[in-house]
């Protein structure tokens, strides 16, 4: 089985979470969720590496959390984007384009 | 007396602090061990594949506290005032005339660089430095798409 281990580019994480956290505050359960669900089972998050991720992001102010009351009544933490985080996610996507533009440039040249 | 009220209030924000994370980090556990179980794993089974899923809790635990600890309002308030120390050294140095005067600016700059170093030190644990801990580069897994059948099925 073509199951490999892959390191993240530095700030991809990031990357994907604020750009789920974009349309709605979520809890951490919730965030690794719709990524695998986007992503159709092909990246998986582990989901331990999350949370140091997201405090990290909080710690930056790109995020804000509040305990709330989850689906299943249950006290969760949900977490939504600050404006600061808004102008992350744009600075992100534009350079995840440039990055895989160049990546893609370098491949067919080969 | 002073320490003493100081340590308390140290220990029981940290306390605090532990029990949040875990109360956090419980519950996505639970979510996982529900989903499972919905799937039609036993109760045993389900608790095992969604720690396994999960990865090493304490690990996880530990590095969300250290982020936490390290971004204190004790913390944030010695760092900034060891920047204005230090700035204030450095206007000293700069507009003194004297060499007396000169040297009450060095002493100031030399208490902001120490006073820095010695937050910054604090600031490290062993695990920063082990492998596996690396909080900048968390690891993901890619499945080739042929293998999408059979991820849906574990």
């Amino acid at each position: 089985m073509a199951n490999d281990r892959t390191d993240l580019m530095q700030g991809t994480l990031e990357l994907l979470i604020l750009n789920t956290l974009a349309r709605e505050s979520m809890h951490g359960y919730g965030i690794v969720q719709r990524i695998q669900e986007k992503a159709e089972d092909l990246l998986k998050v582990e989901d331990g590496s999350l949370y140091p991720a997201l405090y990290r992001m909080e710690e930056r102010g790109w995020i804000k959390s509040e305990w709330g009351i989850s689906e299943n009544n249950r006290r969760a933490k949900f977490y939504e984007l600050t404006k600061a985080g808004q102008k992350q996610l744009e600075a992100e996507r534009a350079n995840w384009k440039r990055i895989s533009k160049a990546v893609t440039k370098i491949l067919q040249a080969t | 007396m002073k320490i003493e009220i100081a340590n308390w209030f140290k220990n029981s924000n940290r306390k605090q602090l532990v029990f949040e994370v875990e109360d956090e980090l419980r519950f996505h556990i639970e979510m996982l061990e529900r989903k499972y179980a919905q799937e039609g794993m036993s109760a045993a089974a389900a608790k095992a594949a969604a720690l396994r899923r999960f990865g090493s809790l304490e690990r996880a635990m530990k590095q969300c506290v250290n982020i936490r600890n390290r971004n204190s309002r004790l913390r944030r308030v010695l760092k900034t005032s060891l920047i204005i120390i230090g700035l204030l050294g450095l206007s000293i140095r700069m507009l003194g005339s004297d060499l007396n005067v000169h040297h009450i600016g060095d002493i100031l700059i030399m208490i902001a660089i120490a006073g820095r170093l010695l937050l910054y030190v604090r600031g490290l644990s062993p695990s920063n430095f082990l492998s596996g801990t690396n909080e900048t580069c968390p690891s993901i897994v890619t499945e080739a798409p042929q293998d999408r059948s059979k991820l849906r099925g574990a």
